[in-house]
Protein backbone atom coordinates (compact mmCIF):
# COMPACT_ATOMS: atom_id res chain seq x y z
CA UNK A 1 0.00 0.00 0.00
CA UNK A 2 1.47 3.65 -0.83
CA UNK A 3 1.49 6.41 1.31
CA UNK A 4 -1.87 8.02 2.55
CA UNK A 5 -2.02 11.99 1.42
CA UNK A 6 -5.62 12.33 2.25
CA UNK A 7 -7.65 10.75 4.75
CA UNK A 8 -11.21 12.36 5.43
CA UNK A 9 -13.25 11.51 8.19
CA UNK A 10 -16.57 12.58 8.63
CA UNK A 11 -16.94 15.57 6.40
CA UNK A 12 -20.01 17.51 6.38
CA UNK A 13 -20.73 21.05 4.65
CA UNK A 14 -24.04 22.87 4.75
CA UNK A 15 -25.04 26.26 3.33
CA UNK A 16 -27.43 27.41 5.31
CA UNK A 17 -29.98 24.58 5.62
CA UNK A 18 -29.45 22.58 2.75
CA UNK A 19 -27.04 19.78 3.83
CA UNK A 20 -24.73 19.29 0.69
CA UNK A 21 -22.13 16.67 2.40
CA UNK A 22 -23.51 14.15 4.61
CA UNK A 23 -20.72 12.50 6.71
CA UNK A 24 -18.29 12.00 3.96
CA UNK A 25 -15.37 9.77 4.82
CA UNK A 26 -12.55 9.30 1.80
CA UNK A 27 -9.16 8.45 1.18
CA UNK A 28 -6.57 9.31 -1.40
CA UNK A 29 -2.85 7.53 -1.19
CA UNK A 30 -0.24 8.34 -3.40
CA UNK A 31 -0.22 7.72 -6.93
CA UNK A 32 -3.79 7.12 -7.00
CA UNK A 33 -6.44 8.28 -10.37
CA UNK A 34 -9.79 9.14 -8.51
CA UNK A 35 -12.74 10.07 -10.56
CA UNK A 36 -15.76 11.56 -8.83
CA UNK A 37 -18.94 10.87 -10.81
CA UNK A 38 -22.75 12.01 -10.06
CA UNK A 39 -25.60 13.93 -10.93
CA UNK A 40 -25.62 17.68 -10.64
CA UNK A 41 -25.96 19.01 -7.12
CA UNK A 42 -24.67 15.16 -5.59
CA UNK A 43 -22.05 17.55 -3.59
CA UNK A 44 -18.95 16.75 -6.20
CA UNK A 45 -17.58 19.82 -6.55
CA UNK A 46 -17.84 20.98 -3.17
CA UNK A 47 -16.31 18.30 -1.91
CA UNK A 48 -13.06 19.10 -3.76
CA UNK A 49 -13.69 22.59 -2.76
CA UNK A 50 -13.52 21.54 0.61
CA UNK A 51 -10.99 19.43 0.38
CA UNK A 52 -8.96 22.41 -1.00
CA UNK A 53 -10.29 24.81 1.61
CA UNK A 54 -12.03 27.14 -1.03
CA UNK A 55 -15.23 26.36 1.36
CA UNK A 56 -15.07 25.50 5.27
CA UNK A 57 -16.29 22.08 6.24
CA UNK A 58 -19.36 22.75 8.61
CA UNK A 59 -17.65 19.34 10.94
CA UNK A 60 -15.20 16.69 10.50
CA UNK A 61 -11.51 16.60 9.39
CA UNK A 62 -9.42 16.39 6.58
CA UNK A 63 -6.16 15.02 7.06
CA UNK A 64 -2.94 15.71 5.27
CA UNK A 65 -0.32 13.78 6.43
CA UNK A 66 -1.79 12.74 9.15
CA UNK A 67 -2.18 16.75 9.84
CA UNK A 68 -5.72 18.17 10.09
CA UNK A 69 -5.79 21.15 8.08
CA UNK A 70 -8.93 22.53 9.53
CA UNK A 71 -7.40 23.50 12.85
CA UNK A 72 -7.33 27.16 13.13
CA UNK A 73 -3.29 26.92 13.41
CA UNK A 74 -2.99 25.74 10.06
CA UNK A 75 -1.61 27.63 7.12
CA UNK A 76 -4.38 27.27 4.99
CA UNK A 77 -2.34 28.86 1.77
CA UNK A 78 0.35 26.82 2.52
CA UNK A 79 -1.12 23.81 2.08
CA UNK A 80 -2.80 24.65 -0.66
CA UNK A 81 0.15 25.52 -2.43
CA UNK A 82 0.62 21.19 -1.98
CA UNK A 83 -2.54 20.65 -3.54
CA UNK A 84 -2.89 21.62 -7.30
CA UNK A 85 -6.54 22.85 -8.34
CA UNK A 86 -7.84 22.97 -12.45
CA UNK A 87 -11.13 24.84 -12.11
CA UNK A 88 -14.44 24.51 -14.72
CA UNK A 89 -13.91 27.66 -15.43
CA UNK A 90 -9.59 28.08 -15.75
CA UNK A 91 -9.72 31.42 -14.03
CA UNK A 92 -6.56 32.39 -15.81
CA UNK A 93 -5.19 35.25 -14.19
CA UNK A 94 -6.81 37.87 -16.73
CA UNK A 95 -3.65 40.67 -16.18
CA UNK A 96 -0.86 38.49 -16.74
CA UNK A 97 0.53 36.38 -20.11
CA UNK A 98 0.42 33.00 -20.01
CA UNK A 99 3.78 32.39 -18.93
CA UNK A 100 3.89 35.00 -16.30
CA UNK A 101 0.60 32.76 -15.06
CA UNK A 102 2.52 29.53 -14.60
CA UNK A 103 5.68 31.77 -12.89
CA UNK A 104 3.66 34.27 -10.17
CA UNK A 105 2.73 31.31 -7.91
CA UNK A 106 6.39 29.70 -7.70
CA UNK A 107 8.19 33.19 -7.49
CA UNK A 108 5.82 34.64 -4.60
CA UNK A 109 4.43 31.38 -3.21
CA UNK A 110 7.73 29.21 -3.55
CA UNK A 111 10.22 31.75 -3.79
CA UNK A 112 11.79 31.00 -6.04
CA UNK A 113 13.88 33.02 -8.74
CA UNK A 114 12.72 34.01 -11.98
CA UNK A 115 14.90 32.23 -14.34
CA UNK A 116 14.13 28.71 -12.38
CA UNK A 117 10.64 29.70 -12.21
CA UNK A 118 10.69 30.42 -15.89
CA UNK A 119 12.57 27.00 -16.81
CA UNK A 120 10.25 25.11 -15.18
CA UNK A 121 6.77 26.73 -16.48
CA UNK A 122 8.77 26.56 -19.88
CA UNK A 123 9.00 22.58 -19.14
CA UNK A 124 4.56 22.17 -18.27
CA UNK A 125 3.72 24.58 -21.01
CA UNK A 126 5.93 22.15 -23.74
CA UNK A 127 4.21 19.37 -21.88
CA UNK A 128 0.61 21.03 -22.27
CA UNK A 129 1.31 22.03 -26.03
CA UNK A 130 0.92 25.61 -25.16
CA UNK A 131 4.56 26.38 -25.64
CA UNK A 132 4.40 28.79 -28.19
CA UNK A 133 1.76 30.92 -26.53
CA UNK A 134 3.81 32.09 -23.73
CA UNK A 135 3.22 35.61 -24.65
CA UNK A 136 -0.47 35.71 -25.38
CA UNK A 137 -2.85 36.84 -22.71
CA UNK A 138 -5.99 34.32 -21.69
CA UNK A 139 -8.43 36.69 -23.67
CA UNK A 140 -6.79 35.82 -26.89
CA UNK A 141 -7.11 31.73 -26.25
CA UNK A 142 -9.66 29.07 -26.61
CA UNK A 143 -11.19 27.26 -24.10
CA UNK A 144 -9.38 24.13 -24.79
CA UNK A 145 -5.84 26.17 -24.26
CA UNK A 146 -6.99 28.22 -21.46
CA UNK A 147 -7.28 24.79 -19.55
CA UNK A 148 -4.06 23.55 -20.68
CA UNK A 149 -2.21 26.77 -19.24
CA UNK A 150 -4.35 25.93 -16.00
CA UNK A 151 -3.17 22.60 -15.61
CA UNK A 152 0.63 23.34 -16.62
CA UNK A 153 -0.45 26.63 -14.01
CA UNK A 154 -1.11 23.85 -11.77
CA UNK A 155 1.98 21.83 -12.20
CA UNK A 156 4.48 24.28 -11.88
CA UNK A 157 3.80 24.37 -8.35
CA UNK A 158 4.99 21.01 -8.07
CA UNK A 159 2.03 19.48 -6.23
CA UNK A 160 1.49 16.61 -4.77
CA UNK A 161 -2.12 15.75 -5.80
CA UNK A 162 -4.08 17.84 -8.43
CA UNK A 163 -7.74 18.48 -8.33
CA UNK A 164 -9.87 18.81 -11.36
CA UNK A 165 -13.14 20.02 -11.19
CA UNK A 166 -14.83 19.43 -14.05
CA UNK A 167 -11.76 20.66 -16.15
CA UNK A 168 -14.23 19.98 -19.69
CA UNK A 169 -17.42 20.82 -18.81
CA UNK A 170 -17.10 24.40 -19.89
CA UNK A 171 -15.50 23.38 -23.13
CA UNK A 172 -16.58 23.19 -27.09
CA UNK A 173 -16.98 19.35 -28.10
CA UNK A 174 -14.26 19.69 -30.23
CA UNK A 175 -11.91 20.90 -27.29
CA UNK A 176 -12.72 18.54 -24.94
CA UNK A 177 -10.00 16.09 -26.61
CA UNK A 178 -7.30 18.12 -26.20
CA UNK A 179 -7.33 18.48 -22.53
CA UNK A 180 -8.16 14.79 -21.73
CA UNK A 181 -5.33 13.89 -23.35
CA UNK A 182 -2.92 16.22 -22.02
CA UNK A 183 -4.65 14.72 -18.24
CA UNK A 184 -4.03 10.79 -19.36
CA UNK A 185 -0.48 12.19 -19.98
CA UNK A 186 -0.12 13.43 -16.16
CA UNK A 187 -1.85 9.63 -15.24
CA UNK A 188 0.89 8.37 -17.16
CA UNK A 189 3.25 10.12 -15.31
CA UNK A 190 2.50 8.65 -12.21
CA UNK A 191 0.00 11.97 -10.59
CA UNK A 192 -1.91 11.55 -7.70
CA UNK A 193 -5.48 13.11 -9.17
CA UNK A 194 -8.94 13.52 -7.58
CA UNK A 195 -11.36 14.22 -11.15
CA UNK A 196 -14.77 15.27 -10.87
CA UNK A 197 -16.21 14.62 -13.98
CA UNK A 198 -19.27 13.93 -16.53
CA UNK A 199 -16.03 11.88 -19.13
CA UNK A 200 -17.42 8.54 -18.36
CA UNK A 201 -15.08 7.44 -21.16
CA UNK A 202 -12.30 8.74 -19.48
CA UNK A 203 -13.09 7.96 -15.64
CA UNK A 204 -13.43 4.52 -16.87
CA UNK A 205 -10.18 4.55 -19.16
CA UNK A 206 -8.01 6.11 -16.64
CA UNK A 207 -9.29 5.52 -13.29
CA UNK A 208 -7.89 3.39 -10.44
CA UNK A 209 -10.69 4.17 -8.19
CA UNK A 210 -14.54 5.73 -9.19
CA UNK A 211 -16.36 7.21 -6.58
CA UNK A 212 -20.24 7.96 -7.26
CA UNK A 213 -21.55 10.42 -5.29
CA UNK A 214 -25.52 11.04 -4.60
CA UNK A 215 -27.40 13.43 -2.66
CA UNK A 216 -24.48 14.35 -0.39
CA UNK A 217 -22.61 10.82 0.09
CA UNK A 218 -20.88 8.77 -1.28
CA UNK A 219 -23.10 6.14 -2.57
CA UNK A 220 -20.41 3.43 -4.49
CA UNK A 221 -17.06 3.46 -4.63
CA UNK A 222 -14.87 0.76 -6.49
CA UNK A 223 -12.88 0.01 -9.47
CA UNK A 224 -13.84 1.47 -13.19
CA UNK A 225 -15.12 -2.17 -13.65
CA UNK A 226 -16.86 -2.68 -10.26
CA UNK A 227 -19.15 0.93 -11.14
CA UNK A 228 -19.22 0.81 -14.63
CA UNK A 229 -19.76 -3.15 -15.13
CA UNK A 230 -21.21 -4.37 -12.03
CA UNK A 231 -22.69 -1.47 -10.44
CA UNK A 232 -24.37 -2.97 -7.07
CA UNK A 233 -26.40 -0.25 -6.28
CA UNK A 234 -29.86 0.89 -7.04
CA UNK A 235 -28.96 4.62 -7.76
CA UNK A 236 -25.57 3.74 -9.45
CA UNK A 237 -27.15 1.68 -11.91
CA UNK A 238 -30.51 4.39 -13.05
CA UNK A 239 -27.22 7.07 -13.08
CA UNK A 240 -25.10 5.38 -15.45
CA UNK A 241 -28.34 3.88 -17.24
CA UNK A 242 -29.58 7.79 -17.40
CA UNK A 243 -26.19 8.69 -18.91
CA UNK A 244 -25.85 5.88 -21.73
CA UNK A 245 -29.08 7.43 -22.84
CA UNK A 246 -27.73 11.07 -23.25
CA UNK A 247 -24.55 10.56 -24.21
CA UNK A 248 -23.21 9.66 -26.92
CA UNK A 249 -20.24 7.04 -26.91
CA UNK A 250 -16.96 8.30 -27.19
CA UNK B 1 -36.23 96.40 -38.12
CA UNK B 2 -36.59 93.16 -38.14
CA UNK B 3 -35.05 90.83 -35.15
CA UNK B 4 -32.27 89.15 -37.35
CA UNK B 5 -30.87 92.33 -38.57
CA UNK B 6 -30.54 93.20 -34.80
CA UNK B 7 -28.98 90.46 -33.97
CA UNK B 8 -26.80 91.13 -37.07
CA UNK B 9 -26.18 94.21 -36.49
CA UNK B 10 -25.11 94.33 -32.98
CA UNK B 11 -23.12 91.15 -33.00
CA UNK B 12 -20.32 92.14 -34.86
CA UNK B 13 -20.05 95.31 -32.63
CA UNK B 14 -20.48 92.54 -29.18
CA UNK B 15 -17.82 90.28 -30.76
CA UNK B 16 -15.21 93.15 -31.54
CA UNK B 17 -16.30 94.10 -28.34
CA UNK B 18 -15.36 91.22 -26.32
CA UNK B 19 -12.73 90.54 -28.37
CA UNK B 20 -10.85 94.23 -27.65
CA UNK B 21 -11.71 93.30 -23.46
CA UNK B 22 -10.32 90.01 -23.97
CA UNK B 23 -7.03 91.03 -25.23
CA UNK B 24 -7.11 94.05 -22.65
CA UNK B 25 -6.98 91.17 -20.06
CA UNK B 26 -4.66 89.18 -21.51
CA UNK B 27 -1.91 92.20 -21.58
CA UNK B 28 -2.85 92.82 -17.97
CA UNK B 29 -3.22 89.58 -15.86
CA UNK B 30 -1.93 86.90 -18.18
CA UNK B 31 0.45 85.98 -15.52
CA UNK B 32 -1.64 86.03 -12.60
CA UNK B 33 -4.05 83.39 -14.73
CA UNK B 34 -1.45 81.04 -15.86
CA UNK B 35 -0.20 81.11 -12.27
CA UNK B 36 -3.76 80.25 -11.29
CA UNK B 37 -3.95 77.33 -13.81
CA UNK B 38 -0.59 76.09 -12.47
CA UNK B 39 -1.65 76.46 -9.18
CA UNK B 40 -4.88 74.70 -9.68
CA UNK B 41 -3.60 71.77 -12.07
CA UNK B 42 -1.09 70.85 -9.68
CA UNK B 43 -3.36 71.12 -6.43
CA UNK B 44 -5.76 69.06 -8.61
CA UNK B 45 -2.99 66.51 -9.46
CA UNK B 46 -1.23 65.15 -6.35
CA UNK B 47 -4.47 65.61 -4.36
CA UNK B 48 -6.03 63.20 -6.91
CA UNK B 49 -3.00 60.94 -6.80
CA UNK B 50 -2.76 60.79 -2.43
CA UNK B 51 -6.78 60.66 -2.83
CA UNK B 52 -6.36 57.36 -4.58
CA UNK B 53 -4.01 56.17 -2.39
CA UNK B 54 -6.09 57.14 0.32
CA UNK B 55 -8.85 55.44 -1.49
CA UNK B 56 -6.63 52.18 -2.22
CA UNK B 57 -5.65 51.56 1.11
CA UNK B 58 -9.65 52.32 2.22
CA UNK B 59 -11.05 50.00 -0.40
CA UNK B 60 -8.93 47.02 0.76
CA UNK B 61 -9.91 47.76 4.08
CA UNK B 62 -13.27 47.43 3.63
CA UNK B 63 -12.55 43.95 1.32
CA UNK B 64 -10.80 42.67 4.68
CA UNK B 65 -12.61 39.22 5.21
CA UNK B 66 -12.21 36.80 8.00
CA UNK B 67 -13.48 32.89 8.09
CA UNK B 68 -15.28 31.81 11.28
CA UNK B 69 -12.33 29.94 12.74
CA UNK B 70 -10.28 33.48 13.09
CA UNK B 71 -9.53 34.72 16.52
CA UNK B 72 -12.27 36.70 18.02
CA UNK B 73 -9.40 39.81 18.17
CA UNK B 74 -8.86 39.64 14.20
CA UNK B 75 -13.00 39.92 13.47
CA UNK B 76 -13.16 42.50 16.31
CA UNK B 77 -10.42 44.18 14.67
CA UNK B 78 -11.64 44.27 11.39
CA UNK B 79 -15.16 45.20 12.45
CA UNK B 80 -13.95 48.42 14.04
CA UNK B 81 -11.49 49.06 11.41
CA UNK B 82 -14.42 48.62 8.89
CA UNK B 83 -16.70 51.21 10.88
CA UNK B 84 -13.64 53.60 11.25
CA UNK B 85 -13.72 53.70 7.34
CA UNK B 86 -17.49 53.94 6.80
CA UNK B 87 -17.49 56.78 8.76
CA UNK B 88 -14.81 58.02 7.23
CA UNK B 89 -16.47 58.05 3.61
CA UNK B 90 -19.86 59.23 4.65
CA UNK B 91 -18.58 62.83 6.48
CA UNK B 92 -16.43 63.74 3.68
CA UNK B 93 -18.90 62.39 0.51
CA UNK B 94 -21.58 64.02 2.38
CA UNK B 95 -20.87 67.41 3.20
CA UNK B 96 -19.83 70.45 0.74
CA UNK B 97 -16.20 70.40 0.15
CA UNK B 98 -16.32 74.50 0.46
CA UNK B 99 -17.03 73.82 3.92
CA UNK B 100 -14.67 71.13 4.90
CA UNK B 101 -12.28 73.60 3.84
CA UNK B 102 -13.72 75.92 6.20
CA UNK B 103 -13.79 73.33 9.04
CA UNK B 104 -9.91 72.68 8.68
CA UNK B 105 -8.16 76.29 8.17
CA UNK B 106 -10.91 78.08 10.23
CA UNK B 107 -12.43 75.34 12.82
CA UNK B 108 -9.23 73.40 13.68
CA UNK B 109 -7.20 76.59 15.19
CA UNK B 110 -10.59 77.55 16.86
CA UNK B 111 -11.44 74.12 18.51
CA UNK B 112 -7.69 73.54 19.27
CA UNK B 113 -6.68 77.40 20.98
CA UNK B 114 -4.32 77.75 17.72
CA UNK B 115 -2.63 74.99 18.87
CA UNK B 116 -3.43 73.14 15.56
CA UNK B 117 -3.10 75.14 11.91
CA UNK B 118 -2.40 74.89 8.66
CA UNK B 119 -1.15 77.29 5.91
CA UNK B 120 -3.55 77.89 3.04
CA UNK B 121 -1.77 75.61 0.89
CA UNK B 122 -1.05 72.91 3.37
CA UNK B 123 -5.20 73.05 4.10
CA UNK B 124 -5.92 73.16 0.49
CA UNK B 125 -4.21 69.85 -0.32
CA UNK B 126 -5.47 68.29 3.01
CA UNK B 127 -8.80 68.86 1.98
CA UNK B 128 -8.81 67.80 -1.58
CA UNK B 129 -7.16 64.53 -0.89
CA UNK B 130 -9.08 63.58 1.92
CA UNK B 131 -12.67 64.30 0.01
CA UNK B 132 -10.79 62.75 -2.80
CA UNK B 133 -9.94 59.71 -0.35
CA UNK B 134 -13.61 58.97 0.42
CA UNK B 135 -14.98 59.00 -3.65
CA UNK B 136 -12.26 56.71 -4.59
CA UNK B 137 -12.80 54.82 -1.37
CA UNK B 138 -15.96 53.46 -2.87
CA UNK B 139 -14.81 52.93 -6.50
CA UNK B 140 -11.94 50.95 -5.42
CA UNK B 141 -14.06 48.89 -3.08
CA UNK B 142 -16.58 48.70 -6.25
CA UNK B 143 -13.67 47.49 -8.55
CA UNK B 144 -12.73 44.73 -6.08
CA UNK B 145 -15.94 43.63 -6.32
CA UNK B 146 -16.37 43.98 -10.32
CA UNK B 147 -13.45 41.11 -10.45
CA UNK B 148 -14.67 37.43 -10.47
CA UNK B 149 -14.69 35.24 -7.70
CA UNK B 150 -12.50 32.99 -10.32
CA UNK B 151 -9.69 35.35 -10.36
CA UNK B 152 -8.78 34.85 -6.18
CA UNK B 153 -9.67 31.51 -6.01
CA UNK B 154 -7.07 30.87 -8.61
CA UNK B 155 -4.84 33.04 -7.34
CA UNK B 156 -6.01 30.98 -3.46
CA UNK B 157 -5.48 27.68 -5.50
CA UNK B 158 -1.73 28.38 -5.79
CA UNK B 159 -1.63 29.24 -2.24
CA UNK B 160 -1.02 32.67 -2.03
CA UNK B 161 -2.34 34.27 1.49
CA UNK B 162 -5.35 37.51 0.66
CA UNK B 163 -2.52 40.51 0.50
CA UNK B 164 -0.75 38.41 -2.51
CA UNK B 165 -3.71 37.96 -4.24
CA UNK B 166 -4.45 41.27 -3.71
CA UNK B 167 -1.17 42.83 -5.03
CA UNK B 168 -0.77 40.59 -7.61
CA UNK B 169 -3.60 39.57 -9.32
CA UNK B 170 -6.89 41.72 -7.98
CA UNK B 171 -5.62 45.46 -7.86
CA UNK B 172 -3.67 45.41 -11.14
CA UNK B 173 -7.41 44.14 -12.56
CA UNK B 174 -9.19 46.58 -10.25
CA UNK B 175 -7.37 49.62 -11.03
CA UNK B 176 -7.40 49.23 -15.12
CA UNK B 177 -10.98 48.84 -14.60
CA UNK B 178 -11.45 52.19 -12.27
CA UNK B 179 -8.86 54.39 -14.58
CA UNK B 180 -12.71 56.07 -16.20
CA UNK B 181 -13.23 57.16 -12.28
CA UNK B 182 -9.83 58.37 -12.22
CA UNK B 183 -10.31 60.47 -14.61
CA UNK B 184 -13.84 61.96 -13.33
CA UNK B 185 -11.77 62.48 -10.17
CA UNK B 186 -9.42 64.73 -11.57
CA UNK B 187 -11.23 66.26 -13.86
CA UNK B 188 -13.51 67.21 -11.11
CA UNK B 189 -10.87 68.11 -8.80
CA UNK B 190 -9.27 70.04 -11.54
CA UNK B 191 -12.93 72.45 -11.16
CA UNK B 192 -13.90 71.76 -7.95
CA UNK B 193 -10.85 72.69 -6.24
CA UNK B 194 -11.93 76.19 -7.46
CA UNK B 195 -14.20 76.54 -4.07
CA UNK B 196 -10.61 76.50 -1.97
CA UNK B 197 -10.39 80.81 -2.81
CA UNK B 198 -12.42 80.44 0.48
CA UNK B 199 -9.50 79.84 2.18
CA UNK B 200 -7.57 82.21 -0.07
CA UNK B 201 -5.78 79.93 -2.44
CA UNK B 202 -4.22 81.00 -5.39
CA UNK B 203 -5.56 79.18 -7.91
CA UNK B 204 -7.29 79.85 -11.09
CA UNK B 205 -10.78 80.81 -9.98
CA UNK B 206 -9.20 82.99 -6.98
CA UNK B 207 -7.33 85.03 -10.45
CA UNK B 208 -10.55 85.31 -12.01
CA UNK B 209 -12.32 86.64 -9.07
CA UNK B 210 -9.07 89.01 -7.95
CA UNK B 211 -9.00 90.68 -11.29
CA UNK B 212 -13.09 91.28 -11.89
CA UNK B 213 -12.90 93.08 -8.34
CA UNK B 214 -10.61 95.65 -10.28
CA UNK B 215 -11.82 95.51 -13.22
CA UNK B 216 -15.75 94.75 -13.54
CA UNK B 217 -14.82 93.00 -16.71
CA UNK B 218 -16.33 90.37 -15.39
CA UNK B 219 -18.05 88.64 -18.09
CA UNK B 220 -14.67 88.79 -20.19
CA UNK B 221 -12.37 87.13 -17.51
CA UNK B 222 -15.60 84.26 -16.84
CA UNK B 223 -14.96 83.36 -20.41
CA UNK B 224 -11.88 83.40 -20.42
CA UNK B 225 -11.28 81.59 -17.48
CA UNK B 226 -14.12 79.00 -18.43
CA UNK B 227 -11.81 78.05 -21.49
CA UNK B 228 -8.34 77.46 -19.16
CA UNK B 229 -10.76 75.33 -17.48
CA UNK B 230 -11.52 73.53 -20.78
CA UNK B 231 -8.16 73.30 -21.95
CA UNK B 232 -6.93 71.64 -18.72
CA UNK B 233 -9.81 69.28 -18.47
CA UNK B 234 -9.28 67.98 -22.18
CA UNK B 235 -5.72 67.41 -21.68
CA UNK B 236 -6.17 65.76 -18.54
CA UNK B 237 -8.65 63.53 -20.18
CA UNK B 238 -6.73 62.54 -23.15
CA UNK B 239 -3.75 61.89 -21.18
CA UNK B 240 -5.88 59.52 -19.07
CA UNK B 241 -6.91 57.33 -22.24
CA UNK B 242 -3.72 57.26 -22.89
CA UNK B 243 -2.53 55.49 -20.02
CA UNK B 244 -5.34 53.06 -20.53
CA UNK B 245 -4.34 52.11 -23.86
CA UNK B 246 -0.27 51.55 -22.20
CA UNK B 247 -2.17 49.09 -19.73
CA UNK B 248 -4.03 47.48 -22.04
CA UNK B 249 -0.88 45.96 -23.63
CA UNK B 250 -0.88 44.93 -27.73
CA UNK B 251 -3.58 43.53 -29.15
CA UNK B 252 -1.83 40.82 -30.76
CA UNK B 253 1.20 38.27 -29.82
CA UNK B 254 3.65 36.41 -32.06
CA UNK B 255 3.31 32.70 -32.13
CA UNK B 256 6.47 30.50 -32.56
CA UNK B 257 5.07 27.60 -34.08
CA UNK B 258 1.40 26.47 -34.50
CA UNK B 259 -0.58 24.39 -31.67
CA UNK B 260 -0.35 20.72 -32.10
CA UNK B 261 -2.65 19.54 -29.70
CA UNK B 262 -5.39 22.17 -30.90
CA UNK B 263 -7.57 21.52 -34.09
CA UNK B 264 -7.54 25.12 -35.03
CA UNK B 265 -4.44 26.55 -36.08
CA UNK B 266 -4.69 29.08 -32.76
CA UNK B 267 -5.12 32.12 -32.66
CA UNK B 268 -2.25 34.11 -34.08
CA UNK B 269 -3.74 37.21 -35.17
CA UNK B 270 -6.76 38.45 -33.06
CA UNK B 271 -8.08 41.48 -34.87
CA UNK B 272 -10.69 43.78 -32.64
CA UNK B 273 -10.03 47.21 -33.15
CA UNK B 274 -11.35 48.79 -35.46
CA UNK B 275 -7.88 49.89 -36.83
CA UNK B 276 -7.06 46.56 -37.35
CA UNK B 277 -10.27 45.78 -39.12
CA UNK B 278 -9.76 48.63 -41.58
CA UNK B 279 -6.21 47.50 -42.11
CA UNK B 280 -7.46 44.00 -43.29
CA UNK B 281 -9.85 45.33 -45.74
Amino acid sequence: MSELILNINHLSKSFGKNEVLKDIDFTVSQGEVISIIGASGSGKSTLLRCINLLETPTSGEILYHGVNILDRHVNAPKYRSHVGMVFQSFNLFNNMTVLKNCMIGQTTVLGKNKAEAKENAMRYLENVGMAPYVNAKPKQLSGGQKQRVAIARAMAMDPEILLFDEPTSALDPEMVGEVLQVMKKLVDEGMTMLVVTHEMAFAKEVSSRVVYMNDGVICEEGTPEDIFDNPKREETKNFLARFRNTTQEV
Amino acid sequence: MNFLALIGASDNDILGKLGSDIAKLWRDAAPQYLRGARDTLILAVVATAVGCLIGLFCGILQTLTYSKNDLFIKKAIIWVVKIIVRVYVEVFRGTPMILQAVFIYFGLPYLTANSLRFDVITAAYVVVSINTGAYMAETVRGGILSIDRGQTEGAMAIGMNHFQEMVKVVLPQTLRNIIPQIGNNLIINVKDTSVMFIIGYAELFAAHKAYVGATYLYFPSALVTMVIYLIMTVVCSLLLRLWEHLMDGPENFNLATTDSLALTSGMNNYPRGRRKRRAAR
